[in-house]
């Protein structure tokens, strides 16, 4: 038998992981935004993308959050033209990664939303946990 | 500090100890083999079991700390850990406290 208290705590905190993870790849999204291939024609950096699925935990029976996939976003990279470019092909355009700033940044306000409401049942369990002990001391 | 505690929770349990026998000596003979088998030391066990657990807990929370420190542990698992410490110190220290007033209840009383 296990305490849900605890356990929800165990979930909020598995999910703060998830979102931290998912921030972290926004992070290189975002960063790589502008990174081109290094040679004549080569691709440049291509957009990942993050997956979740629930994981059992039998100790806590919960359902805890982890990340199932960090992939590659397969949609095609866009096109510039940049003659003077390292990256540039024969006919003088340069393949631009598939990445879109304001998409990423929607993506980050909602890993903002998300770690927040994490941390606002970690905050209540706590309350909650410590409430019990309370009682117990007077 | 965990030495400190693990001290205080000894001592914890020696004091319970010394209570249960208060209790046999008022409860007579016969009432005294059967909660000797029974209740009593499992009451005093399972205390102890409960404070190796919180010591434990402790003594992860202060590894997770530093581990967070070394920056090896995420932010999550230090906070995590130190919650789970935190805890189980508060209960603890929750108990002891009941038991002390219950140790002076009973010193207190008229005989």
């Amino acid at each position: 038998m296990s305490d849900p208290l605890s356990a929800a705590l165990h979930i909020s905190s598995s999910g703060l992981r998830a979102q931290s993870e998912r921030l972290r790849v926004v992070s290189e999204n975002l960063a790589n935004a502008r990174s081109t291939g290094k040679t004549a024609g080569s691709d440049p950096y291509s957009r990942k993308t993050i997956t979740f699925e629930s994981e059992f935990d039998r100790a806590r029976q919960a359902e805890l959050v982890k990340i199932k996939n960090i992939g590659k976003d397969k949609s095609p990279f866009t096109v510039e033209y940049e003659p003077g470019h390292p990256a540039a092909d024969e006919t003088g355009y340069v393949k631009m990664p598939n990445v879109n700033v304001l998409l990423e940044l929607a993506d980050m306000r909602e890993t903002n939303r998300s770690y927040e409401a994490n941390l606002k049942v970690m905050t209540q369990a706590r309350e909650m946990v410590m409430r019990d002990i309370a009682l117990l001391r007077d | 500090m965990l030495e400190q505690i693990s001290a205080l929770t000894s001592g914890t349990d020696s004091l319970l100890k010394s209570v249960s026998e208060t209790r046999f000596v008022s409860a007579g003979p016969e009432t005294s083999a059967v909660g000797q088998a029974g209740e009593t030391a499992s009451f005093s066990e399972t205390l102890a079991h409960v404070s190796q657990d919180a010591i434990q807990r402790l003594k992860d929370g202060e590894a997770a700390s530093l581990a967070g420190v070394d920056g090896q542990a995420s932010v999550q698992h230090v906070v995590e850990a130190v919650m789970a410490a935190e805890q189980s110190l508060q209960t603890a220290i929750a108990i002891r406290d009941k038991v002390v007033s219950a140790y002076q209840e009973i010193s207190r009383m008229t005989i």
